[in-house]
């Protein structure tokens, strides 16, 4: 009796010992409030650092904390304020923009930031060999999308010119309501020339020069260290030109793709912000006081890409059948935690007053009906099919709901397949697929964003979808409408072209969803979850007012 | 006495072959009967499952979501409201299967490749068990990757890749034991009466390494169910809706706060199992050790 009595005692006593040790043991976010240094959960490994080869929200981040747009946007309003640029004039036919070039910006290593960087930039991001997803982005530009297509080879054709050093002329298509916004996407950064041009010729991808030793940017902060697969460091910028205003001295990006390690994480006091949240967590961060979970409305579309080449996808009234067999009220309000809007359409509800037509809704009905006339009567002579995703907790259950879904509705056999993000980065480029997992983030606030994703061009359309029709009313009929509600009628035809013939099937609308540690401030809930970290700061609380 | 010693021999003379007598000291053993039991009591309801089951395996439920063990759903429901219980059925399948499958594969090329080797010896030795050694280098992910990039994904597959995996270690223990034990009298006895090789290593050689193959196996047997579940974690094994207790066990972690259940009753039978062929295990090499037989 008295050693099992012992035992407890002696039990407790290294319990205690183990506490005592963690509370002296200083975290991350303890350190780094002392440090002004942010440890940020940045979702996944990036594909690299080049702006003119990356795609994705983690490359985004780090993109815009080492280089710098003509103009960025304030993450309160998100209205364009001064970059590179330090102002810009409209001509008064709203054709010509000139950007006038901050004389205090610099490149890291001091040279100063040109306007003729910018001509030779826009070149590279367009050029057809450098093969760069975004180059649409520039396509408002004269003749920029002839020169990316290689039907002119002649870049003096484009229309951007540097009339001297500080002076940036570019000539548009049309009246471009959202050129500016486009300046703070990093496809439309400048890079330094001599640096890219040290390790390769000007359009090669994958070269060293985004290596730590190597990289030149012109942003807030500066490349430190890069240890794949476990951290990103950057430390503030001496060269920059608003240095003044970054509070920040590093910014430490992990790449979180396991949302629940990353949970783990900020629980323990490793970050300071996470990219994502666990669903089934959730409910319980709802419920804390002073909870640092933080959920927005966000501008971002979660569907699925159909292969419309291949067979049995090749059959509109199959890929109907599939979209109309999907219960998106139900698989909003249970395996998302209510964290999402279903989805219809691609462009997100109410983007700048523009609203998506709703075509259909749940039918599973209509949707045997339609299986029966393609042929598959109740999932007769199915072929089985599969759906891609990138490995993460919240794909796989989405599409393991869909998947039952689809076999009780329509009795057909799909099987899952989970990838590393760069392999299904590659497989969705490469249109390797037959149904693949897809969420587009906005670039800008406007309804176009959303609908040039699927221009037969479009370095994003990734499913096969190409109409002359579509393409003409979305790059020309809605350039040249001349008023805002000419635009969004014109946009509203396009959107319901493109929900018949149903290359994708919508899912839900995103939110934002974060965790937050309360010290981190500047740091505000945006439609575009747009991080900007030069307004960030943070506030060094004592453990006791936390 | 002297009857009871009459009785004994009397018993010696009517004979009884070393598997019966394996059984009868088995029996004595009371864990390793107990792990039998249970080991055998699993096999039957995995075997049973398609007409147990009291859920289908695949209906989701999904306005039910996550519940804690009820009347209804005896061992709670998973997040998509699918039965737990019926969950871990069918997990057992294909777990049980891997498991014991994939140490079979395992375990008849090791104890062939190792004890032909070990027999041999000299240049043949040498050449097999380097070859064996420059296996063990290749990494075995990149191995079984290969393996399902060039079949594609397939469960047969699965247990024959990880199979071919495991044998290595077999085939180096296999062969030291040979090596000791082809030097001992009854082998050479063997050899003066002319017996074949093969003959020499299935009777002779094989019975009396019997303890370390069977102690090898059970340790065998719980790796490969854990290799199937990260190979199925890393999206190259099983995938939804089919399941494993590895994979409802990793599932299972990632929520263990919010519905511990989730974790504890696919880890309790995992665990049991492995108790079990522990037990087992031990039992056996106890029970068939033909050394300590007639101590």
């Amino acid at each position: 009796m008295l050693t099992l009595q012992k035992i407890p005692r002696s039990i407790f006593a290294l319990l205690f010992i183990l506490l005592a040790s963690c509370s002296v043991q200083e975290g991350n976010v303890d350190s780094g409030n002392r440090l002004g240094i942010l440890h940020y959960g940045n979702g996944s490994e990036p594909q690299g650092l080049d702006p003119h080869v990356v795609t994705g929200v983690p490359e985004n981040h780090l993109v815009r904390a080492l280089f710098e747009g003509l103009a960025v946007k304030n993450p309160y309003t998100l209205e364009p304020e001064p970059g590179v640029a330090e102002r810009w004039e409209f001509s008064d036919d709203k054709r010509i923009v000139n950007f006038f070039i901050n004389p205090r910006a610099r490149w890291s290593n001091g040279d100063p930031v040109q306007a003729s960087d910018y001509v030779w930039s826009w070149r590279r991001a367009l050029h057809p060999e450098m093969g760069n997803p975004y180059s649409y982005m520039l396509f408002p530009v004269k003749n920029a999308e002839a020169f990316a297509k290689g039907q002119i080879s002649d870049f003096g054709k484009v229309g951007v010119k540097a009339l001297d050093e500080r002076t940036l002329e570019v000539t548009l298509n049309e009246p471009t309501p959202y050129f500016i916004q486009l300046m703070d996407h990093y496809s439309t950064f400048a890079v330094h020339p001599p640096t890219i041009m040290k390790f390769g010729a000007s359009t090669d991808r994958y070269t060293k020069w985004t290596r730590e030793e190597n990289i030149v940017g012109n942003g807030p902060f500066v490349l430190t260290e890069w240890k794949l697969n476990r951290r990103i460091v950057v430390e503030k910028s001496s060269t920059y030109w608003d240095r003044n205003k970054v509070s920040l001295n590093g910014v430490v990006f992990y790449p979180t793709e396991n949302s629940v390690t990353e949970e783990r994480m900020f629980r323990v006091g490793q970050l300071h912000y996470t990219a994502s949240v666990p669903l089934d967590k959730i409910p319980i961060y709802r419920e804390m006081e002073n909870t640092p979970y933080v959920q927005a409305p966000y501008l971002g579309t979660y569907y699925y890409l159909l292969n419309i080449n291949k067979k049995p996808l090749d059959d509109i009234r199959v890929r109907k059948a599939l979209s109309l067999s999907i219960d998106r009220d139900k698989l909003a309000s249970t395996v998302l935690q209510g964290t999402a809007v279903p989805a219809y359409s691609i462009t997100p509800p109410n983007t700048l007053g523009y609203d998506p037509p709703k075509l259909f809704g749940y039918d599973p009905e209509k949707a045997k009906q339609l299986m029966t006339e393609a042929g598959f009567p109740n999932g007769k002579n199915w072929p089985g099919i599969e759906i891609i995703y990138n490995t993460s907790e919240s794909h796989r259950k989405i599409a393991v709901a869909i998947q039952q879904m689809w076999a009780s509705t329509l009795n057909i056999q799909v099987t899952l397949s989970n990838q590393e993000w760069k392999v299904y980065l590659d497989s969705v480029d490469q249109m390797d697929f037959d149904i693949a997992r897809r969420g587009w983030i906005g670039d800008y606030v406007d309804p176009n964003n959303f609908l040039d994703l699927f221009i037969s061009s479009g370095g994003n359309n990734s499913t096969g979808y190409a109409d002359g029709i579509y393409d003409d009313l979305v790059l020309r009929k809605a350039t040249k409408a001349s008023s805002r509600e000419l635009r969004y009628q014109i946009f509203h035809r396009a959107e319901t072209m493109l929900m018949q013939a149903m290359p994708i099937i919508p899912i839900y609308t995103y939110t934002s969803k974060h965790l937050i540690n309360p010290s981190v401030k500047g740091l505000p809930s945006n439609l575009m979850d747009s991080l900007n970290l030069k307004y960030v700061w943070l506030d060094n609380l004592k453990k006791e007012e936390r | 006495m002297t009857e009871r010693q009459h009785f004994e021999i009397s018993d010696l003379d009517s004979g009884i072959s070393l598997g019966k007598d394996a059984w009868i000291r088995l029996r004595k053993n009371r864990l390793a009967v107990g792990g039998l039991v249970i080991l055998v009591f699993f096999f039957v309801i995995a075997l049973l499952t398609p007409w147990i089951a009291p859920y289908d395996y695949e209906i989701q439920d999904l306005d039910l979501g996550a519940t804690g063990p009820s009347l209804k759903h005896w061992l709670g429901t998973d997040i998509f409201g699918r039965d737990l219980l019926t969950q871990i059925m069918y997990g057992g399948r294909i777990s049980l299967s891997v498991g014991f499958l994939a140490t079979i594969v395992a375990l008849v090329i090791g104890v062939t490749w190792g004890s032909i080797a070990g027999y041999i010896g000299g240049r043949t030795d040498a050449v097999m068990m380097r070859l064996v050694d420059i296996l063990y280098a290749l990494p075995f992910m990149i191995f079984i990757i290969l393996l399902m990039v060039v079949f594609g994904r397939n469960m047969l597959l699965l247990f024959l890749a990880i199979g071919a995996v495991e044998w290595l270690t077999m085939a180096r223990i296999m062969r030291g034991q040979v090596q000791t034990l082809r030097q001992q009298e009854f082998v050479e006895a063997a050899v003066a009466m002319g017996l074949s090789r093969s003959m020499i290593l299935i009777r002779h050689i094989v019975p009396n390494a019997v303890g370390p193959i069977i102690v090898y196996t059970t340790l065998t047997i719980p790796g490969v169910m854990l290799l199937e579940a990260f190979l199925s974690f890393l999206g190259l094994g099983i995938q939804p809706p089919k399941t494993s207790w590895g994979l409802l066990i990793a599932y299972g972690a990632e929520t263990m706060e919010e519905y511990p259940w989730l974790l504890l009753f696919p880890g309790f039978f995992l665990a049991t199992t492995l108790f079990s062929l522990n037990f087992l295990g031990d039992g056996l090499r106890d029970a068939l050790d033909v050394r300590s037989a007639k101590d």
